[in-house]
Protein backbone atom coordinates (compact mmCIF):
# COMPACT_ATOMS: atom_id res chain seq x y z
CA UNK A 1 0.00 0.00 0.00
CA UNK A 2 1.65 3.14 -1.25
CA UNK A 3 0.04 5.41 1.34
CA UNK A 4 1.92 3.53 4.11
CA UNK A 5 5.34 4.23 2.65
CA UNK A 6 5.75 7.73 4.14
CA UNK A 7 4.85 6.29 7.57
CA UNK A 8 7.38 3.50 7.15
CA UNK A 9 10.05 6.00 6.15
CA UNK A 10 9.29 8.11 9.23
CA UNK A 11 9.51 5.01 11.46
CA UNK A 12 12.90 4.07 9.97
CA UNK A 13 14.18 7.58 10.67
CA UNK A 14 12.96 7.42 14.27
CA UNK A 15 14.70 4.08 14.80
CA UNK A 16 17.90 5.47 13.34
CA UNK A 17 17.94 8.24 15.94
CA UNK A 18 19.85 7.59 19.10
CA UNK A 19 16.89 8.33 21.34
CA UNK A 20 18.31 6.30 24.21
CA UNK A 21 21.92 6.36 25.43
CA UNK A 22 24.02 3.57 23.97
CA UNK A 23 25.85 1.23 26.36
CA UNK A 24 29.62 1.56 26.11
CA UNK A 25 30.87 -1.82 24.93
CA UNK A 26 28.16 -2.05 22.27
CA UNK A 27 28.73 1.49 21.03
CA UNK A 28 32.50 1.18 21.05
CA UNK A 29 32.28 -1.74 18.64
CA UNK A 30 30.65 0.57 16.11
CA UNK A 31 33.47 3.10 16.33
CA UNK A 32 35.87 1.17 14.14
CA UNK A 33 39.60 1.12 14.88
CA UNK A 34 39.53 3.88 17.52
CA UNK A 35 37.00 3.64 20.35
CA UNK A 36 35.46 6.96 21.42
CA UNK A 37 34.15 6.19 24.92
CA UNK A 38 32.77 9.68 25.57
CA UNK A 39 29.89 8.89 23.21
CA UNK A 40 28.43 6.16 25.43
CA UNK A 41 27.36 5.40 28.99
CA UNK A 42 29.31 2.95 31.13
CA UNK A 43 27.62 3.13 34.53
CA UNK A 44 26.03 -0.31 34.13
CA UNK A 45 29.39 -2.13 34.12
CA UNK A 46 30.52 -3.93 37.28
CA UNK A 47 33.25 -2.10 39.18
CA UNK A 48 36.80 -2.36 37.84
CA UNK A 49 35.76 -3.97 34.58
CA UNK A 50 35.81 -2.81 30.96
CA UNK A 51 32.91 -4.78 29.53
CA UNK A 52 31.90 -8.38 28.96
CA UNK A 53 33.58 -8.33 25.55
CA UNK A 54 36.99 -7.74 27.18
CA UNK A 55 39.27 -10.79 27.48
CA UNK A 56 42.11 -11.37 29.96
CA UNK A 57 44.48 -10.56 27.13
CA UNK A 58 42.65 -7.29 26.41
CA UNK A 59 43.15 -6.26 30.05
CA UNK A 60 46.82 -7.19 29.92
CA UNK A 61 47.45 -5.28 26.70
CA UNK A 62 45.49 -2.26 27.93
CA UNK A 63 47.59 -2.09 31.11
CA UNK A 64 50.81 -2.33 29.11
CA UNK A 65 49.76 0.49 26.79
CA UNK A 66 48.67 2.53 29.80
CA UNK A 67 52.12 2.33 31.33
CA UNK A 68 53.72 3.61 28.13
CA UNK A 69 51.42 6.57 27.84
CA UNK A 70 51.44 7.44 31.56
CA UNK A 71 55.22 7.58 31.51
CA UNK A 72 55.20 9.73 28.40
CA UNK A 73 52.50 12.04 29.80
CA UNK A 74 54.25 12.61 33.12
CA UNK A 75 57.78 12.82 31.78
CA UNK A 76 60.77 10.83 33.06
CA UNK A 77 61.43 12.83 36.24
CA UNK A 78 57.89 12.47 37.62
CA UNK A 79 57.74 8.86 36.49
CA UNK A 80 60.93 8.01 38.39
CA UNK A 81 59.59 9.77 41.48
CA UNK A 82 56.33 7.84 41.23
CA UNK A 83 58.18 4.54 40.92
CA UNK A 84 60.43 5.38 43.89
CA UNK A 85 57.79 6.78 46.27
CA UNK A 86 54.63 5.07 45.05
CA UNK A 87 52.76 8.38 44.89
CA UNK A 88 53.01 11.96 43.62
CA UNK A 89 52.17 15.02 45.67
CA UNK A 90 50.67 17.98 43.81
CA UNK A 91 50.59 21.25 45.78
CA UNK A 92 47.27 23.11 45.70
CA UNK A 93 47.27 26.56 44.11
CA UNK A 94 43.93 27.29 45.73
CA UNK A 95 44.38 26.28 49.37
CA UNK A 96 47.54 27.27 51.22
CA UNK A 97 49.41 24.36 52.79
CA UNK A 98 47.32 21.70 51.05
CA UNK A 99 48.68 19.02 48.70
CA UNK A 100 46.96 16.26 46.80
CA UNK A 101 48.65 12.86 47.20
CA UNK A 102 47.93 10.75 44.13
CA UNK A 103 48.37 6.98 44.32
CA UNK A 104 47.75 4.64 41.39
CA UNK A 105 44.19 3.29 41.37
CA UNK A 106 43.22 4.88 44.70
CA UNK A 107 41.44 7.90 46.09
CA UNK A 108 43.32 11.19 46.46
CA UNK A 109 44.63 11.84 49.95
CA UNK A 110 44.50 15.46 51.14
CA UNK A 111 47.78 16.34 52.88
CA UNK A 112 47.84 19.34 55.21
CA UNK A 113 51.08 21.14 56.11
CA UNK A 114 51.46 22.03 59.83
CA UNK A 115 48.90 24.73 60.65
CA UNK A 116 46.96 24.30 57.41
CA UNK A 117 43.30 23.30 57.51
CA UNK A 118 41.64 21.10 54.90
CA UNK A 119 38.55 22.55 53.21
CA UNK A 120 37.01 19.07 53.22
CA UNK A 121 35.49 17.19 56.15
CA UNK A 122 37.32 13.97 55.24
CA UNK A 123 40.86 13.02 54.33
CA UNK A 124 40.20 11.33 50.98
CA UNK A 125 38.68 12.54 47.72
CA UNK A 126 37.04 10.03 45.42
CA UNK A 127 37.28 10.89 41.73
CA UNK A 128 36.71 8.48 38.86
CA UNK A 129 36.85 8.75 35.08
CA UNK A 130 33.40 8.64 33.50
CA UNK A 131 34.44 5.62 31.42
CA UNK A 132 36.68 2.65 32.21
CA UNK A 133 40.42 3.19 31.97
CA UNK A 134 43.50 1.31 33.13
CA UNK A 135 44.67 2.62 36.50
CA UNK A 136 47.94 4.06 35.22
CA UNK A 137 46.28 5.85 32.33
CA UNK A 138 43.84 7.52 34.72
CA UNK A 139 46.60 8.29 37.20
CA UNK A 140 48.26 10.48 34.55
CA UNK A 141 44.93 12.16 33.79
CA UNK A 142 44.30 12.86 37.45
CA UNK A 143 47.77 14.34 37.79
CA UNK A 144 47.02 16.76 34.94
CA UNK A 145 43.70 17.76 36.51
CA UNK A 146 45.33 18.31 39.92
CA UNK A 147 48.14 20.39 38.47
CA UNK A 148 46.36 22.27 35.66
CA UNK A 149 42.60 22.17 36.48
CA UNK A 150 42.32 22.22 40.23
CA UNK A 151 38.94 23.98 40.03
CA UNK A 152 37.47 21.00 38.17
CA UNK A 153 38.96 18.58 40.65
CA UNK A 154 37.56 20.56 43.59
CA UNK A 155 34.12 20.82 41.95
CA UNK A 156 33.65 17.09 41.37
CA UNK A 157 35.55 15.59 44.34
CA UNK A 158 33.53 13.43 46.72
CA UNK A 159 35.13 13.56 50.21
CA UNK A 160 35.37 10.17 51.89
CA UNK A 161 36.61 9.08 55.34
CA UNK A 162 38.75 6.19 54.10
CA UNK A 163 40.85 5.08 51.17
CA UNK A 164 39.57 2.58 48.64
CA UNK A 165 40.37 1.44 45.11
CA UNK A 166 38.60 3.39 42.40
CA UNK A 167 35.59 1.73 40.81
CA UNK A 168 35.92 2.88 37.22
CA UNK A 169 39.56 1.87 36.68
CA UNK A 170 41.05 -1.59 36.34
CA UNK B 1 53.23 13.64 11.60
CA UNK B 2 51.11 14.60 14.59
CA UNK B 3 49.12 12.23 16.73
CA UNK B 4 46.25 12.13 19.19
CA UNK B 5 46.43 9.66 22.03
CA UNK B 6 42.84 8.62 22.60
CA UNK B 7 42.72 7.25 26.14
CA UNK B 8 40.12 4.52 26.36
CA UNK B 9 39.63 1.07 27.88
CA UNK B 10 42.19 -0.28 25.38
CA UNK B 11 44.82 1.72 27.23
CA UNK B 12 44.95 4.15 24.36
CA UNK B 13 44.67 4.20 20.62
CA UNK B 14 46.28 6.59 18.16
CA UNK B 15 44.91 8.93 15.53
CA UNK B 16 47.61 10.37 13.30
CA UNK B 17 47.59 13.26 10.90
CA UNK B 18 50.00 14.74 8.42
CA UNK B 19 50.15 18.50 8.02
CA UNK B 20 53.33 18.45 5.95
CA UNK B 21 52.06 16.64 2.87
CA UNK B 22 49.83 18.32 0.30
CA UNK B 23 47.51 15.49 -0.69
CA UNK B 24 43.79 14.99 -0.30
CA UNK B 25 44.39 12.14 2.14
CA UNK B 26 46.72 14.23 4.30
CA UNK B 27 44.28 17.15 4.36
CA UNK B 28 41.49 14.80 5.37
CA UNK B 29 43.66 13.38 8.20
CA UNK B 30 44.10 16.92 9.59
CA UNK B 31 40.36 17.58 9.43
CA UNK B 32 39.57 14.25 11.09
CA UNK B 33 42.02 14.95 13.93
CA UNK B 34 40.42 18.35 14.48
CA UNK B 35 36.93 16.79 14.45
CA UNK B 36 37.88 14.19 17.07
CA UNK B 37 39.31 16.80 19.44
CA UNK B 38 36.24 19.02 19.02
CA UNK B 39 33.84 16.13 19.59
CA UNK B 40 35.69 14.99 22.72
CA UNK B 41 35.72 18.52 24.16
CA UNK B 42 32.02 18.92 23.38
CA UNK B 43 31.38 15.75 25.40
CA UNK B 44 33.26 17.01 28.44
CA UNK B 45 36.74 15.62 27.87
CA UNK B 46 39.83 17.71 28.47
CA UNK B 47 42.68 17.84 26.00
CA UNK B 48 46.38 17.90 26.79
CA UNK B 49 49.20 18.90 24.49
CA UNK B 50 52.81 17.82 24.63
CA UNK B 51 55.03 20.69 25.69
CA UNK B 52 58.68 19.70 25.92
CA UNK B 53 58.95 16.45 27.84
CA UNK B 54 55.47 16.36 29.36
CA UNK B 55 51.79 17.07 28.73
CA UNK B 56 49.81 20.11 29.87
CA UNK B 57 46.05 20.62 29.68
CA UNK B 58 45.24 22.87 26.77
CA UNK B 59 42.18 24.89 25.72
CA UNK B 60 43.66 26.27 22.52
CA UNK B 61 42.46 25.70 19.00
CA UNK B 62 43.78 22.66 17.17
CA UNK B 63 47.33 23.20 15.96
CA UNK B 64 48.04 20.95 12.97
CA UNK B 65 51.77 21.36 13.59
CA UNK B 66 51.56 20.15 17.21
CA UNK B 67 53.48 17.00 17.97
CA UNK B 68 50.95 15.27 20.19
CA UNK B 69 47.59 15.75 21.82
CA UNK B 70 45.87 13.50 24.30
CA UNK B 71 42.17 13.17 25.08
CA UNK B 72 41.68 13.19 28.84
CA UNK B 73 38.67 11.47 30.36
CA UNK B 74 36.01 13.60 32.07
CA UNK B 75 35.99 13.07 35.83
CA UNK B 76 33.18 12.57 38.33
CA UNK B 77 33.06 12.27 42.09
CA UNK B 78 32.24 9.03 43.87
Amino acid sequence: MAWLEPLRALWRRLLAWDLLPTPGPEGARRDGPVERPWRYYWDHLPKRTAGADFSARDYQEARQRAEEVARSTLGDDLWQRLMMDGYLDVPSHRYAGISYRLTIGHRIRVICAPGARSPWPYEYLCINPTYPLPELEFFAHLYLYARDREDTLVRVAAPQPWDQRLGRTF
Amino acid sequence: MGRIIVANRRGHQLVEWDAETDTEEARESVLEAERILREARDKGCAVSKRVGTQHVLDDGVFDPYAEEYQIIAPIAGG
